[in-house]
């Protein structure tokens, strides 16, 4: 049985087309029919839908018939974004191959290169697919060459699809089947099964989305998560067609979902291996890395109230989520709050986006910063996530901070902007690769909180949204860092403090100032806006007191009018948090990177 | 009942800024509107007796001598009036003439509102305004030999206007001696042709020392400034705008007038067609105590008399003080009101309110 399954994953950039080609699978293979087949079933989550990105994993099993032999074909599902690489070398690690799907106008992308070298690097066999080949625009034989420039392919690899119209389809489900090798477990060894996702259900509790490599698994064993030591009982065991299907037991090569009543999340981490808890596997399967948060940021709930209402969404996403991590944390502007950890920049705008919109809590999110270390006089050693545990000047010997390894793909005309602007940003260059004869991959050495500052923005804008990014974690690196207070109305701040390059310190502070004067609407008095080093102050604003807010002219009739303006405005103070005296929209908060150079 | 709004919604030029409802001045179409107007005013008029009526617009004035006759006689016989009636009606400067002001003194009409706007010929060119200051000296003079309860409004934020050019224009108001006015900044709304041409306001602080320099000027000169923006001798208030600040009820009578009666507001169609056919009210909304309460601050705050304890009281069943956080207010024996200096940012109090 095992060699007629097939495990496989797809790799595209945003946009190239990966959740319509998945969908036109389950389409030919009849998993569902076009009436089921709700636009990219795959992406289940709305936010995943309208960015059109793919957050969480899938595993989807399709039956496939060639030649009259039937085949299970498991198309696993893998996040889009350098935020989740893990993830998705976890869901690479439980493939045996991969289709890599490029958009037929656009070429290949920095995100798609640098998962593309993850599947080369697990040893994964990859079909090269060129999509979107009905576009007017498309060019399937130029990308066709740049690919084989680029990776090495031979030229009698390529399948060329349009997942809009169908064509090339069967041709590519052939080519799974054919090229793709089939898992080599053995259902008699003992038992590793890699768990390559989570995700909540309120009746069953944590389900763990895995592929068994070796051995076999049934329902009522007792297993053991390696990692977290945890052991459970099997109550459970399906694999989704993509509806649920039940099972008594998963064997070698089988994807498919366990279900043992988990109430605790942090028992199942990505990455572990389920074993059995009487007859263990001698070690787990290679790869685990516990994750970590790169990026931070204080998130507040606008009514202090909804602290506890905070507490639990945060609580239930992190049941889907594990690496999103929070604790409390207290600011004297915001109070009560928490300070979360996310893999990304995008992963944290998804949280927080979440929050407000299935949740309905209105927060105040802290402008994001990465983790520091922190080396103390004692020669201890601390590492701090947010500014605010900075400790003071005299205990500090060093402070180091994350840096990264870049890919930035981009036509080679802005080979000088780029160049420019990673020097701007702190950055160290390594090398640049030619993937093809106008394009070019270059790598540099950055800062992480200069990523999270504002270089995405720079980037599109230099390269007229041409180049993509992605990025890898080095480690962490001495640099000459202070923190820069806000003062509000002669107050500092907590949630407005930043950690900063020495050298950016003065031309940051003036624009931090200069956009909370313009974000910040006039009070009732006067407020000046201070930006401040270690109590000195480095740049001031003044935001004047409100003259006029008012309704001049209201006869009898205009008072609906009225109301509604007046309904409007408070809205809009609704939005706003307390901070001393002064009244602060939410935007205001991400100030500190929003700004214009 | 003691009030009546009566809407004419005609007018012989559009200003650039005027967002009320309005159509060009058409002498078939008036003579349908004016027997429209009167079948509303008898269907719907309970016969109280009523303490004020104002003719607004448009330009009430800009009727000819028979389409007023016909109005102004048919109110002198339908509704009841006290024996101190407020009787104003709105004029256009270029429309006073003898014959006109005696028409008005005729039918009881005992007060004018004059738009005036301002004297400063570039200001009057902007807001597309169709007279000159003698123009405005000369009229005034008129209507002053047959009323002496005479309003002027008076316009000012109006882009490119100095302090200079208002202060001029103050005094030039002062000269007349005229016992009431009404000073508004200027808005501009979306639907006007100030909006259409995106124009830009003047600064918030200039606006705000406009404001200041009307208030002291004519605080100065005896005015008392009583509503945000009205002013007038001793005696002259505006009863009939009161009414609206003070959240009492009234008619509101022909295209797009609204009035309050009974339990509730409501707001006459603003579709010519649809008023002429009989169809007069197009919005209903049902106040109730909650918006009631909140009315009685977001008009009354508006004045110097402020929200009354004792009304608020006998409408609402409980006192301000303990419905509202009046702590941003000012108190007396008889009301809650807000101090002077906080209303030209009223709204940002009143928010509190709704």
């Amino acid at each position: 049985m095992q060699e007629n399954i097939r495990n496989f994953c797809i790799i595209a950039h945003i946009d190239h087309g990966k959740s319509t080609l998945a969908d036109r699978l389950l389409e030919e293979t009849g998993a569902l029919d076009k009436r089921e087949l709700k636009e990219q079933t795959l992406d289940s989550m709305d936010i995943e839908r309208e960015r059109g990105i793919t957050i969480k994993l899938n595993a989807v099993e399709l039956n496939y018939k060639k030649n009259n032999k039937d085949y299970l074909l498991h198309l696993i599902d893998t996040p889009g974004h350098v935020d989740f690489s893990y993830e998705v070398s976890r869901s690479l690690a439980a493939c045996e191959g991969a289709l890599l799907v490029v958009d037929a106008a656009q070429g290949i992308e920095a995100q798609t290169l640098a998962n593309l070298y993850l599947a080369i690097e697990h040893d994964l066999t990859i079909i090269p697919v060129i999509n979107k080949i009905d576009l007017p625009n498309a060019r399937p034989e130029e990308v066709k060459q740049e690919l084989i420039d680029a990776i090495g392919f031979s030229p009698d690899e390529f399948i060329y699809t349009s997942a809009k119209t169908g064509e090339g389809i069967p041709e590519l489900l052939e080519a799974i089947v054919d090229r793709i090798p089939a898992p080599t477990g053995k259902d008699n060894n003992k038992l590793q099964a890699l768990i390559f996702d989570s995700v909540f259900d309120s009746y069953r509790g944590v389900i763990v989305a895995c592929c068994v490599k070796e051995g076999t698994l049934k329902v009522g064993d007792k297993i053991e998560f390696m990692e977290t030591k945890a052991t459970y009982d099997v109550t459970e065991l399906y694999v989704t067609t993509p509806k649920e299907v039940k099972k008594d037991y998963l064997e070698a090569g089988d994807v498919g979902y366990i279900v043992a009543s988990i109430k605790d999340i942090n028992d199942v981490k990505v990455g572990d291996t389920v074993t059995l808890a009487k007859d263990k596997a001698d070690k787990p399967l290679p790869g685990y890395i516990p994750m970590k948060s790169m990026v931070f940021c204080g998130i507040y709930p606008i009514e202090a109230n909804k602290f506890e209402d905070l507490r639990e969404a945060l609580e239930k996403l992190k049941l889907n989520d594990a690496s999103l991590t929070f604790e409390p944390e207290t600011s004297s502007a915001l109070g009560f709050g928490f300070r979360c950890g996310f893999l990304g920049l995008l992963h944290m705008e998804i949280i927080e986006e979440r929050i407000s919109r299935e949740f309905n809590i209105e927060i105040i999110a802290t402008s994001p910063n990465v983790s520091y270390e922190v080396v103390l006089t004692t020669g201890e050693k601390i590492i701090i996530s947010s500014p605010a545990e900075l400790p003071a000047k005299e205990k500090i010997t060093s402070i180091l901070e994350p840096y990264i390894k870049t890919n930035i793909i981009s036509p080679a005309e802005y080979i000088g902007p780029l160049m420019e602007l990673c020097q701007d940003k702190r950055g160290t260059f390594i090398n640049m690769e030619y993937i093809d004869k106008t394009r070019v991959n270059i790598h540099y050495e950055l800062p992480l909180s200069e990523i999270v500052y504002d270089f995405f923005d720079k980037l599109k804008s230099y390269t007229k949204g041409y180049a993509s990014f992605d990025y890898e974690f080095i480690g962490y690196r001495e640099s000459n860092l202070v923190k820069m207070d806000i003062l509000l109305n002669g107050e500092q701040v907590d949630a407005l403090s930043t950690i900063v390059h020495k050298d950016f310190a003065y031309q940051r502070g003036k624009k931090v100032v200069e956009s909370l004067r313009k974000l910040i609407p006039r009070q009732l008095f006067e407020v000046p806006v201070q930006a401040a080093i270690n109590g000195k102050i480095i740049a001031r604003e003044t935001i004047k007191a409100l003259r006029k807010d008012v309704l001049a002219k209201c006869y009898g009739g205009d008072i609906t009018r009225k109301r509604k303006l007046l309904e409007k405005q408070k809205e809009g103070k609704k939005r706003m948090k307390q901070v001393g005296r002064v009244e602060v929209p939410q935007e205001a908060f991400l100030a500190v990177l929003k700004m214009e150079d | 009942m003691k009030s009546a709004y009566i809407h004419i919604p005609f007018c012989s030029s559009i200003c650039s800024y005027c967002d009320f409802c309005k159509f060009f001045y058409n002498g078939d179409l008036v003579d349908k509107y004016i027997d429209s107007l009167i079948m509303e005013i008898k269907d719907n008029y309970k016969g109280e007796e009523l303490d004020t009526i104002y003719i607004g617009g448009g330009t009430p004035s800009s009727l000819d001598l028979k389409q007023l006759d016909k109005l102004l006689s048919f109110i002198s016989n339908s509704l009841k009036v006290s024996k101190d009636l407020e009787y104003t009606i709105e004029c256009n400067v270029m429309d006073i003439t003898l014959e006109k002001l005696e028409l008005f003194k005729k039918y009881n009409i005992n007060r004018l509102s004059i738009g005036i706007e301002s004297f400063n010929k570039d200001i009057l060119s902007f807001l597309e305004r169709d007279y000159t200051k003698e123009d405005i000296i000369e009229k005034i003079s008129q209507a002053k030999q047959y009323f002496t309860n005479i309003n002027i409004d008076l316009m000012y934020a109006v882009p490119n206007e100095t302090l200079d050019i208002l202060k001029e224009d103050i005094l030039e108001f002062l000269k007349l001696d005229i016992p009431h006015i009404s000073c508004y900044s200027l808005m501009i709304e979306d639907h006007t042709k100030l909006g259409i041409k995106d124009t830009n306001y003047i600064s918030e602080d200039l606006d705000y020392s406009m404001y200041k320099l009307i208030e002291d000027t004519l605080e100065e000169n005896g005015y008392d400034h009583y509503e945000i923006s009205n002013y007038s001798k001793p005696g002259y208030e505006s009863r009939h705008n009161l009414c609206y600040w003070k959240n009492h009820k009234y008619y509101g009578f022909g295209l797009g007038a609204s009035g309050y009666i009974a339990n509730y507001r409501y707001t006459n169609t603003k579709n010519l067609n649809k008023y002429l056919n009989g169809n007069y009210i197009a919005e209903k909304e049902i106040i109730t105590k909650e918006l009631n309460a909140s009315n009685y601050a977001i008009l009354g705050l508006r004045t110097k008399y402020g929200i009354n304890k004792k009304e608020f009281k006998d409408n609402i069943g409980e006192d301000i003080n303990q419905y509202f956080d009046t702590s941003d207010l000012s108190e007396n024996d008889d009301s809650f009101y807000l101090d002077k200096s906080k209303w030209y940012i009223e709204n940002s109090i009143l928010v509190k309110f709704i």
